[in-house]
């Protein structure tokens, strides 16, 4: 039991780990073959791993509308929502639309997911102010650098900023090219090296907790 | 909140966040309702991606890969609809696909309607191939084999088939390559597994808030031109001289920004007041 | 007067220099590109005097069969002062003649194919106005590699960090290493017994990739950790995920974490839930479930796009005590405005060596260290050798400059 659950997956982890990190530095067709196949692998996993995910989904709300736990209705509305889209997602065949027609699917797709989703996406500017005038504060000296940056940014950033301040666009974008660009490539840098070591580290089966199960 | 006891500047630094949505949205709203059409100025990077598609030959192989979903329509589409435009304008051969599944429909629609404005025949002048399951795995079997990657378009054609891929077996085949991404997958994946494998050159677009974490891409010249957020797609309207809903957005961005410089010159006021009056 | 004398002189040496006869490519040599994946051929052949914008330069290749050069077909045309080995993305070491030498790669076109194994003919014509004049004709055919000696210095760096990494770790077994104080992991059993005070739960986000990312896996080794504490305390912990293999995984650890606490009664199956892998559709949950449980504590570890402010800033509005940790910079100013503690970078990798003090984690941490330094100095050496290159126009700085670019 110990060697299905341990030894065979770090085994597993040592050989494609090895042979996939080897898989870089070879341009034979091959190589490139075998990386194709292998990430064709990994989405059938992922389709059936999605079986799991969408089980547990079900189980969850399953309960909450079982219990009649607070905000149950809303699981009710997954339950409808899911199973409904589903249902005309296979009706239409997937199609949103067919010789020019909107489907049922692409009505829920372009009258549903589409406005939801902007207004999502569209919650981040009120976000963006709300957290800049809680937080925003000039604190230390280097927060005032950083205060300092952002107005110009913001104003380098807009027509009417650099209407304002002609300046601004030009050392907004200096700040961004030069000042942003190397602290990323810093922060970057560190995160790679942190990362390959990781990799290393799990290759070689030194970091096994990601498996659960402990130390042995 | 607005407890007895309170200074005033206490009270403003703990002001209800609603009043800052409500101000967020006057300020959005109202220039869109009452344009008034500022200049704007062209960046080098947007430049850059229009530089090389206008000195591209006619008839070279464009490839737009729509990387985005509905969520990022307001700031990318108006890119998308540019770019299109300007490659038709230059009778390139378009290819468009998209990695993001949820974008599928809406990059279908983005990509008939401005091929139907400029005149552009499905299959001769531009092909979209829809999405592939796969993210990045899909870039490198598009490397390797076009064909395989897409077996057919997003109509159900055999990609084999279509003029427009006569002669475009693989990535190796592209002249130009331009992925607006919201995300992953999008502008570095194309980068690692498209270009640094197999040899074209590209260019990026994305989100606002995405935008300076690609500089660092920029500056190597690891893609040769980067639109980020509504401010790019405008100038790139600007640049084809088509002027649509960013250079109509850029007005709204603008009365936002200032709005929200205001909001941290007042915090900050408030906040120092404050830091005072405790000594 | 002087001015046109000037002139003419000038008129006279133009006219002069278009006269010179243009002469067939010299020392011309076909090959199988080296390192690459096949279907291609180089071609190169010596820099001549009369090389300039005037004159051109084409490169013809057909079957095998074919002798006379002029039958072949034409797959590139350029101006005589370009295409040079100079312009190759390649080191020296895997360079076979001088840098100023003509160098172009035969690869398929539109009616030209080239395939592996085939045996194909090849020229190289130089033209001037009607002057055409053809090099020798050469047959070679193109094969795939099974190894990209321009990547070499790659390999090297990549395994001297790895053994480096591994030395660090047994070093860490037989040593005690400083450790830098981490304040946002300071901040986990704090925010963990604040909610056991309260009686509200912790939620963990493990963010918005799969095990491929190195970031998820940190995120899904600290929820470990972070699992164990709360087990502890008994307090209700919630995971909710964007990807169904990352679930499962997690749901390992934490029942593992549950049974190392000695309460593996308490550990709940469900802890670890699916919502879904659509970005916004998981935000809104995310934040439902933030305004109805009000979780005392919010972690935000691993991999985060746009949704990043709309799930942070919904946590401060319930006050609970937030933590990140995230690789993604272009996140970091808004969790660094809107939480209280971020793991910047890096950090998240070296929050599981914080807290779980073993020497292999801190081993690792300082093999990082280490490897920071090279890179830095690798950037200093690098900028003060391509400024004396760049000076004094001296070829050796670019020995070691190689040793460090990124080649193809």
């Amino acid at each position: 039991m110990i060697f299905l659950r341990r030894q065979l997956p770090l085994l597993i982890t040592l050989v494609t780990g090895l042979l996939f990190a080897a898989q870089y530095y070879v341009p034979h067709p091959a190589s490139e073959q075998m990386l194709t196949s292998a990430t064709k692998w990994l989405q059938i996993v992922g389709g059936f791993a999605l079986i799991l995910g969408v089980t547990s989904l079900f189980h969850q709300h399953a309960v909450k509308i079982r219990r009649q736990e607070a905000g149950w209705g809303y699981s009710l509305v997954l339950y409808v929502g899911m199973l409904g889209t589903i249902a005309v997602g296979l009706w239409t065949n997937g199609k949103e639309s067919v010789e020019g027609t909107m489907t049922a699917f692409g009505w829920i797709y372009n009258y549903m997911m589409v406005p939801l989703q902007g207004t999502m996406f569209a919650i981040l500017a009120f976000f963006i102010a709300s957290a800049a005038y809680r937080s925003f504060r000039a604190k230390s000296r280097e927060a005032a650098v950083l205060l300092v940056a952002a107005v110009i940014v913001m104003m380098g950033r807009v027509p009417l900023g650099e209407y304002l301040i002609p300046l601004s666009g030009d050392v907004s974008s200096w700040i961004l090219n030069v000042l942003n660009s190397s602290v990323r490539r810093a922060i970057l840098i560190g995160v790679s090296l942190g990362a390959v070591a990781l990799s290393f580290k799990i290759i070689f089966g030194v970091e096994r907790s990601y498996l659960g199960g402990g130390k042995e | 909140m607005w407890m007895a006891g309170m200074t005033f500047s206490e009270k403003m630094l703990k002001i209800d966040r609603r009043i800052i949505f409500l101000m967020i949205g006057l300020c959005t709203l109202l220039p869109l309702l009452y344009p008034v059409g500022l200049p704007i100025k062209t960046s080098s990077e947007v430049r850059g991606v229009y530089d090389h598609i206008e000195s591209l030959p006619e008839g070279s192989v464009f490839l737009l890969s729509i990387d985005f979903d509905p969520a990022s329509k307001p700031e990318l589409y108006p890119q998308a609809i540019a770019l299109l435009r300007h490659a038709f304008k230059k009778n390139l051969h378009v290819i468009t696909m998209t990695l993001w599944v949820s974008g599928t429909g809406m990059a279908d629609q983005l990509v008939t309607q401005v091929a139907k404005e400029m005149g552009k025949e499905n299959g001769t002048d531009y092909t979209f191939l829809g999405w592939s399951p796969g993210g990045q795995a899909v870039i490198i079997n598009m490397g390797q084999d076009l064909y395989s990657a897409y077996p057919s378009d997003y109509r159900g054609k055999p990609t084999k088939e279509l003029p427009i891929l006569e002669g475009v077996r693989s990535l190796k085949d592209v002249g130009y390559m331009v992925s607006l991404g919201a995300g992953r997958p999008g502008v570095e994946e194309w980068y690692v597994f498209g270009k640094d494998k197999y040899k074209f050159e590209m260019g990026g677009g994305c989100t606002g808030v995405m935008a300076p974490g690609l500089y660092p891409l920029l500056r190597s010249g690891q893609i040769n031109g980067l639109i980020g957020g509504l401010r790019g797609a405008a100038e790139y309207e600007n640049l084809i001289g088509q002027k649509g809903k960013a250079v109509a957005g850029m007005d709204a961005q603008s009365a936002t920004h200032l709005a929200i410089i205001a909001l941290v010159i007042m915090c900050n006021l408030f906040y120092f007041s404050l830091r005072q009056q405790k000594g | 007067m002087v001015v046109w004398t000037l002139l003419v002189f000038g008129w006279l040496c133009s006219s002069a220099l278009a006269q010179i006869s243009i002469s067939a490519p010299q020392d011309m040599r076909v090959f199988d590109t080296p390192s690459d994946g096949g279907g291609s051929l180089t071609v190169q052949w010596a820099p001549s005097s009369w090389d300039g914008p005037d004159a051109r330069y084409q490169v013809l290749a057909g079957d095998a069969a074919v002798t006379d050069p002029a039958a072949l077909t034409i797959i590139a045309e350029f101006p005589g002062n370009s295409k040079y080995v100079k312009d190759a993305k390649t080191a020296w070491w895997t360079r076979n003649v001088d840098k100023t030498w003509h160098q172009v790669l035969v690869r398929s076109a539109k009616g030209f194919e080239v395939k592996d194994g085939i045996f194909y003919a090849v020229a190289v014509a130089a033209v001037q106005g009607d002057q055409r004049v053809f090099s020798q004709v050469l047959v070679a055919s193109p094969s795939p590699d099974w190894f990209n000696w321009n990547q070499l210095n790659n390999l090297i760096i990549a395994l001297s960090f790895g053994g480096l990494v591994f030395y660090s770790i047994s070093y860490a077994k037989r040593h005690e290493i400083f450790l830098r104080r981490i304040p946002g992991l300071d901040a986990v059993d704090e925010a963990i017994g604040r909610a056991t005070e309260l009686g509200k739960p912790i939620l963990y986000l493990t963010g918005a990739h799969d095990l491929h990312d190195p970031s998820t896996i940190a995120a899904a080794v600290i929820l470990g950790k972070v699992a164990k504490r709360a087990a502890l305390y008994e307090t209700e912990l919630l995971v909710p995920h964007r990807e169904p293999i990352t679930m499962a995984v997690c749901q390992e650890i934490t029942k593992q974490a549950y049974l190392e606490a000695g309460k593996p009664d308490l550990f709940k199956e469900d802890a670890n839930f699916f919502i879904t892998a659509d970005q916004f559709s998981y935000t809104a949950a995310v934040d439902g479930i933030m305004l109805r449980k009000k979780p005392a504590a919010n972690f935000f570890m691993g991999a985060y796009f746009a949704e990043s402010l709309l799930l942070t800033e919904t946590g401060a509005s319930t006050g609970a005590i937030q933590i990140a940790g995230t690789d993604s910079d272009h996140q970091l100013p808004f969790f660094v405005t809107t939480c209280d503690y971020t793991l910047i970078g890096e950090e998240l990798y070296a929050a599981s060596a914080y807290l779980s003090k073993e020497p292999v984690q801190i081993g690792t941490l300082l093999g990082q260290d280490i490897g920071k330094a090279v890179v830095l100095s690798a950037i200093g050496i690098g900028i003060v050798l391509a400024t004396v290159g760049a000076v004094t126009g001296a070829q050796w700085p670019q020995l070691f400059l190689d040793l460090l670019r990124d080649l193809k």
